[in-house]
């Protein structure tokens, strides 16, 4: 079953070469419910009867013959709990593109094939496997970012891709050279010098596709100039692989605490959990400074990855089950509001939020997905959001990380700022489209079917936690404690069931005031500067969410300008520099060839004769 | 139904009944030190109360549509749900079904509520009010998480009820570190008060009362409703926080209830008290000048006052 799951996705990205843009869309749907269907079906190892009429039978591990070498794979419950996040995306990105694209090219069989690879790194039961399968997943997704042709995006995202391979492999080798075999379960990792190397080499690699800073320099840009169904899932589902193979060497390989013991108990997590709450803070207040709606979302994105790294820096099991949330509910918002802003921009044809507004009144199923997942990503009290944070939280309390803590907290106040400026720049204020139509209903129906495990998770987060405690166990912890309502923990509790009833309680006033007296709805241009002209001057932008947070950028601007991309920018300026110069060897000048082949000789003669 | 559910229903109605009620006389008396302080006579105390039952009584109300109404309906639900998330006089309400950090991110859901209702009427005022709300609140929770977060490490909790309670021999602001920690949650109080200088959001004479600019009638009294409770939300919070929330009798008790109730509306009186009295001697900041106050000076001083704690904490 496992063998016809590979080839049918393989089959379905050759035959999306071929077919129209509609037909494509439906092959890709149709094979990429397949994985879904085993997921749900190895549920029942975990203690899930998801579907009680599915007994598909699909075997829980199998070996995979390629050029020689045998391939393990083989399901376990965090692949599994990784695999329903990032594979349920999937069909509905899929659905999404169905209206998106104007023509069949190209898109459809490297999300294939990035589907495809993304299931073979989850499955992946040895080093040969994972780190083939992660090339693969690399490469499919870096032809996606370059068939939009942008040379800035396609160049960083090859850069980093390929600087994050080396060091997985780097890593994959030293390990190797240790233990000579390359399986999983025959690592037994012991605290000396070559397995710390290589595992803080392979964690700075999966920090890359994780986009935690200080290697995040590829995300806006590629996020930016990259189609929006693509950015959902790279956003979404591809960069939690980064934590999937985070979680897999560090904590299931035991490498935190061979870590730890090498550096005599200072634990180098905690350098896993500051850079993660720096990515938090920084990243946010970059974010709200963008003009570019993907920009700011790339950026929130960097920041709402940047809370999983503080997880599992922290790493204590109510840290862990944090992260986990948090990766699981970022999968899902995020690839609701990176759909929306596509589906915006499908009707608008607009990018920058001072050219966007008052989108909500004539997309306003668009508006409603896009505000659920922004209350989810703001962590709105009852959404799942808030649950993931609050757990994060009262980890950072609880292990009296006294730096983490509170950068993490101002971080989330931050998220505030950027999900206004989304509201207000994009969805409300001025009305500049009057003339746009709701989104097609497959892109509306494909943000909705996103937001349901959001809903799902807002009113049972217990669920949620019962969901990954087969993971826990599998790595030694005992999950914390919970009902379906309620989460305990040593410091508190929170109830999702009394804040939501108390909350339908106080709608009773707020809506009897409103009922109280009837309103008479106006157009919202009529308001009280109706009589002011909208632009004075030809292309002198007017719009109040341009540069919407001009005071306190005016402030903080000059310290952010010297953050990682001007490294990276002084590494590219010497790496230009000395390419210029071995460049100039290239003369065109025959005479100048011949006269190297003629110095050469005489330095081989002159070694001979010195020798 | 279980009557013990009842009576918690009943109980919860009530305060948010008095909540409201005085919140709104606060504010009357407020609206009286201030005049007096100018040399006006100045309203009557009760004028609030006259003030929300005639605007909730006008015939004439203009929404913007339904994300408009949305700025009524989630900010007198949201301000009233995070009301009986507190502590009270000692009476916990809700508070053990939630924490700390529940109260902070339940405080924006009113806020939120409110900013999409101004953004919702395309008044360029009103989204340059909300974007100094919004600046203003990534600016006095910098110092005030820090502060809170020194708390929850020298209590070793994270629920506001469990920090009350232990403040039962002795109020956190009578130990050394929280004396400079109580000084800078004030003023981060001061801010989310908005009472001058720190009055950016609204300040009338710039931004036409910025994000309340389109509303009018039962909109502008739900917002006033919700000022309201909001003022008895954030004092009560200091109280409970750093003045072991105004109790001073344990044990039960009608006579220890009413006690505990009549110190806490004094002590929430006498810290809004304190914010108006500022208020009426400064002008306004500027909305980076407050945005470098808070993160410069003030977050220095929560900082120490945190680094304070841990040492203290961990010896």
């Amino acid at each position: 079953m496992l063998d016809i799951i590979f080839v049918t996705l393989v089959v379905a990205a050759i035959i999306t070469f071929f077919v129209g843009r509609k037909t494509a869309a439906v092959i890709a749907i149709a094979a990429s419910i397949l994985p879904l269907l085993a997921l749900a079906d190895w549920a029942g190892l975990y203690g899930f009867k998801l579907f009680d009429f599915l007994h598909l039978g699909v075997e829980t591990s199998a070996e995979l013959s390629v050029a020689g070498a045998t391939l393990q794979l083989g399901i376990t419950p965090i692949s599994w709990f990784f695999g329903i996040m990032i594979m349920s995306l999937f069909p509905a990105i899929m659905l999404f593109s169905y209206s998106f694209f104007k023509k069949n090219d190209g898109f459809y069989p490297f999300m294939l094939l990035a589907l495809f690879a993304t299931m073979g790194i989850l499955l992946a039961k040895d080093m040969l496997a994972f780190f083939l399968f992660w090339e693969m997943m690399s490469w499919s997704s870096f032809l996606l970012v370059w068939r939009n042709g942008d040379r800035k995006a396609t160049i960083s995202y090859l850069v980093f891709s390929a600087f994050s391979a080396f060091l997985i492999l780097f890593g994959i080798l030293l390990l190797y050279s240790q233990f000579n075999s390359l399986l999983f379960s025959d690592l037994a990792l012991r605290p000396n010098a070559e397995c710390v190397v290589a595992l803080a080499s392979m964690a700075a690699g999966f920090a890359v596709k994780g986009v935690l800073m200080p290697f995040h320099s590829w995300a806006p840009a590629v996020y930016s100039k990259s189609d929006e169904p693509f950015v959902a899932f790279l956003a979404g589902g591809l960069s939690k692989l980064g934590y999937y193979g985070m979680f897999v060497f560090l904590f299931i390989l035991s490498g935190a605490k061979v870590m730890d013991s090498y550096f005599g108990g200072i634990s180098p997590s905690y350098l896993l959990a500051v850079l993660g709450a720096l990515s938090a803070f920084i990243a946010t207040l970059l974010a709200f400074m963008q003009d570019d709606l993907r920009k700011l979302l790339a950026y929130s994105s960097i920041g709402q990855l940047g809370y999983i790294a503080v997880g599992f820096g922290i790493g204590t099991p109510l840290a862990i089950s944090g992260a986990l949330f948090q990766a699981f509910n970022h999968a899902f918002f995020k690839a609701v509001l990176f759909l929306a802003a596509g589906a915006v921009a499908y009707r608008t044809g607009k990018w920058r939020i001072s050219e966007l507004g008052g989108v909500a009144y004539k997309m306003p199923m668009t508006f409603m997905a896009a505000l659920f997942a922004i209350f989810t990503l703001a962590a709105i009290p009852i959404t799942s959001g808030f649950a993931a944070k609050w757990l994060l939280y009262e980890a950072a309390i609880d292990a009296r990380y006294i730096f983490v803590a509170p950068v993490m907290l101002i971080a989330g106040v931050g998220a505030f700022l950027y999900s206004f400026r989304i509201l207000y720049g994009v969805f409300l204020g001025g009305n500049c489209h009057p003339d746009i139509k709701e989104a097609p209903v497959t892109m509306v129906a494909a943000m909705f079917l996103l937001v349901i495990p959001l809903l799902i998770f807002l009113v049972f987060p217990g669920k949620m936690l019962d969901m990954m405690s087969p993971a826990l166990s599998n790595l030694g912890i005992t999950g914390i404690s919970h009902t379906d309502y309620v989460i305990t923990t040593g410091l508190a509790s929170y109830n999702t069931l009394a804040v939501i009833g108390v909350l339908l309680g106080a709608m009773i006033p707020a809506f009897l005031i409103y009922k109280g007296r009837s309103h008479r709805v106006v157009p919202f241009e009529d308001n009280y500067l109706a009589a002011e002209p909208p632009a004075l001057h030809e292309g002198v932008s007017m719009h109040a969410a341009n540069h919407f947070y001009k005071p306190i950028e005016d402030v903080l601007m000059p310290y952010l300008s010297h953050g990682a991309d001007s490294f990276y920018n002084v590494i590219y300026g010497g790496l230009k520099a000395l390419s210029n110069a071995i460049r100039r060897i290239y003369t065109g000048f025959s005479n100048d060839y011949a006269m190297y082949v003629v110095v050469f000789f005489l330095i081989i003669a002159g070694w001979l004769i010195w020798m | 139904m279980d009557v013990s559910i009842i009576v918690k229903i009943a109980v919860l109605a009530a305060y948010a009944l008095v909540g409201t009620s005085v919140g709104l006389l606060f504010g009357g008396i407020g609206r009286k030190i201030i005049a007096r302080v100018h040399n006006r006579v100045g309203p009557p105390f009760y004028q609030n109360f006259i003030d929300v039952a005639k605007l909730l009584g006008k015939k004439t109300n203009i929404s913007h549509g339904w994300i408009f109404d949305l700025a009524l309906l989630f900010s007198v639900s949201g301000i009233l749900l995070t009301l009986l998330f507190l502590p009270i006089g000692g009476v916990k309400l809700m508070s053990t079904e939630g924490d700390a950090f529940l109260v902070l991110y339940l405080l924006a859901i009113p806020s939120l509520g409110f900013a999409l209702g101004s953004g919702a009427s395309a008044n360029p005022n009103a989204g340059i009010g909300v974007m100094r709300a919004l600046v203003m609140m990534l600016s006095y929770e910098l110092p005030f998480v820090i502060t809170m977060i020194a708390l929850m490490i020298y209590y070793d909790t994270t629920s506001i009820a469990t920090i009350m309670e232990s403040q039962r021999h002795t109020w956190a602001i009578f130990i050394p570190p929280f004396i400079l920690a109580a000084a800078v949650a004030d003023m981060a109080l001061q801010g989310m008060l908005m009472e001058s200088p720190f009055d950016i959001p609204m300040a009338p004479h710039e931004i036409a009362s910025g994000p309340m600019v389109e509303f009018g009638g039962k909109y502008l009294g739900s917002l006033m409703i919700y000022k309201a409770v909001a003022l008895v939300v954030e004092t009560t919070l200091f109280v409970d926080l750093f003045l072991g929330g105004g109790v001073i009798l344990h044990g039960g008790g009608v006579v220890a209830g009413i006690v505990n109730f009549i110190s806490w509306m004094l002590l929430t009186f006498i810290v809004f008290v304190i914010a108006i009295l500022i208020n009426t001697s400064f002008p306004r900041f500027r909305i980076e000048q407050a945005f470098k106050f808070y993160w410069k000076y003030e977050a220095v001083a929560a900082v120490i006052s945190l680094v304070w704690v841990y040492y203290m904490v961990i010896s």
